[in-house]
């Protein structure tokens, strides 16, 4: 009788301890979808605040590719403020994968019974413009200040002033600047048109035989490609990557190698 | 005479076949390697800024803390040990990387000590030398973690190519040897726990 009942008992405990132990690790948020660079998951700002700090945000990027997420947790699930901010910046990839100019800002509301924590970290690309000692001091003067009086927004958003300052003077490379695109484009329509050009003179010559086409008069089509307007000609050349016109573009591959500081109160 | 031909063709594009199997897993191979490699040096790199600030570190407590200079010396004695102790990238077994690891280890332990005699210096721990030094350490520490798990990850993906099947065999004909891991620390697993 006990052997019966060992086995399905055995599942059960299995079955609720797997579950659990995978929670512990999935501690990190996930990026979210969609994607956007202000993720109040603790509930510390109200949605006025979190709408005008995604604009900002987003303006930011698109006018520098300078990409700062805000992320607010209500537990840190074990992880140190830093390690649980690179990891989201690594997970999410934020920042350009070029130029590795991304910032994490995380923020861990004190509650009764944790202290408040708070991590900001810089992508391998910014760290030149923003060492550890000046997020040591943001978070020192801007934001723990702040903190402190529960005003989360006003410190966040203090943070937020000085790291653009510091961001843009070294990466300032506007979104949307696909001239290189468009030279490659111009590129590839420029040798279409000569491989067209060959083509026709080489049918031209084979048809002078037996063809019952005049050869002094070859079909515009043929001659012009699809610049004449008739359809099966498409170009795929241009990327469209950043004008997505006010929302977010979405994170862009950025890494991540411990840069920055962190602070509790 | 048909059917030689045809044996023959068969047997070239067995071989042709063979020759880009061998071609594609050794160059992946030789890629993972390049890779563990350059991992490697982000965490030496790291290391060495580590070791580069305690110079700093040491001529700016000194100024305030003269009674503490066994636990300088202490320091400055295992920053020398800990430069000693490199690692040959193209030999990064697990007994190369826990000496490395063990020598940065001791040299993690003596500045931890320092810092925390230091406690009882007010006048130290408001100079803004030392604070900027501080905020200097604690990020290294925490790019060392980065870089380590960088690393792991990265000597992690490399071994699985060189022991799964059939990629073996090219590994082991050109001597593709697994890498050794980072080891998490004794009592590294338990996050210390602050309370205010």
């Amino acid at each position: 009788m006990k052997r019966h009942i060992f086995p399905p008992l055995l599942l059960l405990v299995l079955f609720f301890c797997i579950p659990a132990s995978f929670a512990c690790l999935a501690g990190v948020p996930e990026r979210p979808e969609p994607q956007r660079l202000v993720n109040d998951l603790a509930g510390i700002f109200n949605s006025g605040q979190t709408f005008s700090l995604e604009q900002r945000l987003v303006a930011f990027d698109d006018s520098t590719s300078n990409q700062i997420t805000v992320v607010t947790v209500s537990d840190l699930e074990g992880y140190e403020p830093a390690e649980m901010a690179v990891r989201i910046g690594l997970d999410w990839g934020v920042g350009s994968k070029d130029f590795n100019n991304g910032i994490v800002i995380l923020v861990k509301p004190k509650t009764t019974s944790s202290s408040g924590a708070v991590s900001i970290q810089v992508g391998y690309g910014l760290e030149g413009a923003i060492p550890d000692s000046y997020c040591k001091r943001i978070i020192e003067q801007e934001m723990i200040p702040h903190f402190r009086e529960e005003d989360y927004f006003g410190g966040v958003s203090a943070a937020v002033d000085v790291l653009m300052a510091l961001a843009s003077g070294e990466i300032s490379e506007p979104r949307g600047n696909d001239e290189d695109d468009l030279a490659e484009a111009l590129l590839a329509l420029a040798f279409i048109m000569l491989v067209m050009i060959i083509l026709v003179i080489a049918l031209r010559g084979k048809g002078g035989g037996g063809g019952n086409r005049s050869s002094r008069d070859p079909d515009p089509y043929i001659f012009f490609g699809p610049i004449s307007g008739r359809p099966g000609g498409s170009f795929g050349g241009f990327s469209g990557g950043g004008f997505s016109g006010g929302g977010f573009g979405g994170f862009g591959g950025g890494s991540f190698g411990g840069g920055g500081a962190s602070g509790r109160w | 005479m048909k059917k030689g031909l045809i044996g023959l063709l068969i047997a070239a594009a067995v071989i042709l076949g063979l020759f880009v199997w061998v071609k594609n897993t050794y160059n992946g191979l030789v890629t993972a390697d390049e890779g563990v490699k350059a991992a490697w040096s982000q965490v030496e790199n790291v290391y060495q800024r580590r070791a580069d600030l305690i110079p700093n570190l040491v001529a700016t407590v000194k100024g305030y803390a003269s009674h503490e200079s066994s636990t300088l010396e202490a320091v400055i004695e295992a920053r020398a040990k800990a430069t000693q102790v490199t690692v040959d990238p193209d030999k990064l077994t697990e007994e190369s990387i826990a000496a490395f690891q063990s020598a940065q280890g001791e040299l993690g332990n003596a500045i931890g000590r320092l810092l925390v005699s230091v406690e009882q210096y007010p006048d130290l721990k408001a100079n803004q030398n030392f604070l900027e030094l501080q905020a200097q350490l604690e990020g290294t520490e925490n790019r060392i973690t980065v870089e380590r798990q960088k690393f792991n990850d990265t000597a992690k993906a490399y071994n699985t190519q060189v022991r799964s099947f059939p990629a073996n065999i090219i590994a082991s004909m050109f001597n593709f040897e697994q890498k050794g891991y980072f080891k998490a620390a004794e009592g590294a697993q338990i996050a210390p726990k602050v309370e205010f």
